[in-house]
């Protein structure tokens, strides 16, 4: 695909982000700003996939709009500051509907790298060989930051603490 | 018919630097704990874009800025699990996430 193509699509995806993310952000119901967040993680993952970095994006979109935006539900629903009415039934509805073509475009892009514009040798193998054979150390760190954050997450939800 | 357009590298730099400038102003004057954490995910977000776009000069894919591209999430969600955590604790002990609130009751 030509460098003018990836151009024009890489301002669309950015203006779709930067609006996303101001919607958030601006917005004073937080339930509203947890789903617009979770169409900015989709969104930074169609980028991430479409350029090239297929791993990098499913990455980014089971993290972010998977795990992050489920425990933010979560921390929204125990500390009772979620106001999860969006509206009306309508809006609802209208919200269901444009989220059903979003998701099936991310999910589509994510799994088969159909539109992606240009590095066509970028796949799931020759990037985890590159991690595994030159970089091992970070997945090691990875491992250490992941299990002091479970126990810094389990001290501080311990009944003993409390 | 696009000659004037720039490089997908050049576009994905200022969007990063638009994401990260919406977080770091979010962060200043928001007045709920959750969206300053909301915020922080804007920064790491823009911090991602950022350092994928600078492995996308050439026409080979650059693996080292997808590994710290990676790094950066996964240790990103990892800090944000802990705000969480600490959220849920500050509201047990002060029923409220409102950091003005918190610094009052506090005094």
């Amino acid at each position: 695909m030509s460098s003018e193509i990836a151009s024009v699509v890489a301002i669309l995806l950015s203006i779709a982000l930067i609006s996303a993310i101001s919607v958030a952000l601006l917005t004073k119901s937080v339930s509203v700003s947890l789903i617009t967040l979770f169409y900015a993680s989709l969104i930074l993952g169609i980028i991430f996939a479409t350029y090239g970095g297929i791993v990098v994006g499913l990455v980014h979109v089971i993290t972010f709009a998977g795990a992050i935006s489920v425990m933010l539900l979560t921390v929204l629903l125990m500390t009772g500051e979620s106001k999860l009415i969006i509206g009306s039934r309508q809006t609802a509805g209208a919200l269901l509907v444009v989220s059903i073509p979003v998701i099936g475009a991310a999910s589509y892009e994510l799994l088969q790298g159909a539109f992606v514009i240009n590095l066509p040798e970028s796949s799931l193998s020759s990037l985890l060989q590159f991690l595994w054979e030159f970089r091992p150390w970070d997945l090691l760190i990875l491992i250490m930051i992941f299990a002091s954050s479970m126990i810094a997450i389990a001290n501080l939800l311990s009944k003993t603490r409390s | 018919m696009f000659t004037i357009l720039p490089s997908v590298q050049t576009i994905f730099i200022i969007t990063a630097t638009i994401l990260v400038f919406i977080g770091i102003g979010s962060v200043s004057y928001s007045k709920n704990l959750i969206k300053t954490v909301m915020s922080f995910q804007v920064i790491v977000f823009g911090a991602n874009l950022a350092l994928f776009s600078s492995g996308l000069g050439g026409n080979s894919i650059d693996f080292m800025s997808q590994t710290f591209v990676l790094f950066s999430i996964l240790v990103g969600a990892s800090v944000e699990a802990v705000a969480f955590a600490l959220i849920v604790v500050v509201h047990k002990k002060y029923g409220t996430l409102n950091p003005r609130e918190i610094r009052r009751l506090r005094n």
